[in-house]
């Protein structure tokens, strides 16, 4: 390349490059060249860039150290491949190349194994935490008070929230912290208040529709909508976390919906 | 008559609801099968494109930012509109530096985006995102569709949804619930509370069998929100309550809700809901 090339390239790359300058595009031309040095002062300046890409990349539960190491990949990679006698701002080239290392990871290893995994995980601690934090103030804990205690996000806690709701396998028989003798099954918790429950009267296409709820979510549910009872209260007397209480309080709204429906006439 | 989208929000720029917007994405993401990786893209885009009108559109004042999704056969797109200033081409500070790195983040994220000008000031990003087989929700949408009204001395404390079909809405409504309950200080019981109620405006409101969309204004203040839930026509709010009502445990949304009014506005009306958290 000649001095005359150089100006050119420099003169026309827009304005993207003002804050780069000629002490920049000298770099790119040294590590074109081999200049190792060159090279290690080209990551250095760029880093923040792919720092800020992998920040800003939605990462689920990947933990950001991995994803920067990926992002810095790809950083080395542009850098490998940007041929800086075309004229364009590096930036706009190594942006879709860090991101592109970023997606190929997420699809070829990260996500299937990792995020699921990650987001499990979180979801039982949440779970756990606003059982302590119920217990420790008499009352349901906010998602502030959560996020705050576990020092995650407000986002990350409401991400928690929605998981717990689809995880059928954070179910009833995972063991709870603070569990006792005294509730040891499900069942058992349940009995003895079910026997009442059935004795309260309801006309008949009540109950049918009823009867084909599983007794602990009728149970659940007439603590709910018929005792008033919060759902902290009723997790605390039926031995299980509010989430769960949450969890089978909608799905179980959501089948005596499926129910009346099928008792209307069709029209 | 223009396509109408299935999901639009209306908010203010607040950097708090840009959570509110990659929630609304992953439940719809949730409902037409866009997997992890690809709900990664479409969150990440958004989320700059939404950056850009909180960070640069109304020069650090409060304004709209609206939100619309449509989903189609092959695509979903995705578009962010503000009345703003616009945006700027030139890049000199270090912040404008940022807002040119969310530009680039959209293109390489987004297979085809376009940026045009809203008449009458403001920009408009729309994001085109391959979508899964299964994309297609059976139910067809009604024209005549109206955006949800927000006042604009409203709009610091108030977020406006409409969604279509059903299907959508019962992703997508509840977690625009759980976000907001939070945002009200709500304890997580109230915040079930207030997931169980979107649940059942969602599967009694008429919309559900009729293809309109289900309109929610909700109104947020410490430990208290209140769902507008309409326009709908005349008589619709008793009957919506009256249908809520479920074998054994009588009408869920009158025993979780704290207030319940009808404001008639001619032939059609609103229904308020208002939840509070007495903790």
């Amino acid at each position: 390349m000649t001095v005359t090339d150089m100006a050119l390239a420099t003169a026309t790359r827009g304005p993207a490059v003002v804050s780069g300058g000629t002490e920049e595009f000298q770099l790119f031309v040294r590590h074109e060249q081999g200049d190792l040095a060159a090279r290690e002062a080209l990551v250095r300046r760029f880093m923040p860039l792919a720092r800020s890409l992998a920040r800003r990349y939605d990462r689920s539960s990947e933990p950001f150290e991995d994803l920067l190491q990926v992002a810095a990949l790809g950083l080395l990679k542009a850098l490998d491949r940007f041929d800086s006698g075309l004229g364009h701002p590096f930036a706009s080239f190594a942006v879709p190349t860090i991101l592109g290392e970023m997606r190929r990871h997420f699809r070829d290893a990260g996500w299937s194994v990792h995020v699921p995994r990650g987001s499990q995980e979180r979801a039982l601690k949440v779970r756990d935490a606003q059982e302590r934090l119920a217990n420790r103030c008499g009352r349901a804990p906010t998602v502030n008070e959560l996020a705050e205690y576990l020092e995650l996000s407000t986002e990350e806690i409401i991400d928690a929230l929605q998981a717990i709701q689809a995880y059928e396998s954070l179910s009833l028989d995972a063991p709870r912290p603070g569990a006792t003798d005294e509730v040891t099954s499900y069942g058992d918790a349940m009995g003895a208040e079910d026997e009442r429950y059935e004795l309260v009267e309801l006309d008949a296409t009540v109950s049918a529709v009823l009867g084909r709820i599983p007794q602990r979510e009728r149970q659940i549910l007439r603590m709910r909508f018929v005792e008033d009872l919060t759902q902290t209260e009723i997790a605390t007397r039926v031995g299980i976390s509010q989430m769960q209480v949450s969890r089978l309080l909608r799905r179980s709204l959501d089948q005596l919906r499926a129910l009346t429906n099928d008792d209307k006439p069709k029209r | 008559m223009a396509e109408p989208p299935n999901v639009c929000l209306t908010l203010s720029n607040q950097p708090e609801n840009v959570m509110l917007v990659r929630e609304t994405l992953s439940g719809m993401a949730d409902t037409v099968g866009v997997d992890g990786a690809d709900l990664n893209d479409i969150r990440t885009a958004v989320t700059e494109a939404c950056n850009n009108v909180v960070l640069h559109a109304y020069e650090g004042e409060e304004g709209p930012l609206h939100l619309e999704v449509y989903l189609r056969d092959e695509t979903i797109e995705v578009v962010v509109r503000d009345h703003g200033t616009g945006i700027k081409p030139r890049i000199r500070t270090e912040e404008e530096e940022a807002l040119g790195i969310g530009l680039s983040i959209i293109q390489a994220l987004a297979p085809r985006v376009e940026f045009k000008d809203v008449s009458g000031g403001g920009t408009e990003v729309r994001m085109e995102f391959a979508a899964p087989a299964s994309t297609m929700l059976d139910e067809l949408l009604q024209d005549g569709f109206e955006p949800p009204q927000v006042a604009s001395g409203e709009l610091a404390t108030t977020t406006g949804v409409a969604v279509a079909p059903s299907s959508l809405a019962r992703r997508v409504l509840p977690r625009v619930m759980c976000v907001l309950a939070a945002r009200a200080h709500f304890s997580t019981d109230r915040i079930s509370d207030a997931e169980l109620v979107a649940d059942a405006l969602v599967a009694q409101a008429p919309a559900s069998s009729t293809g309109e969309h289900l309109t929610v204004t909700v109104h947020v203040e410490p430990r208290n929100l209140e769902l507008r839930v309409g326009p709908l026509s005349s008589g619709s709010s008793q009957r919506l309550i009256a249908s809520s009502s479920l074998g054994g445990v009588g009408p869920v949304i009158e025993r979780l809700t704290d207030d319940r009014q009808v404001a008639v506005d001619g032939s059609s009306e609103t229904l308020a809901l208002r939840l509070l958290d007495r903790r």
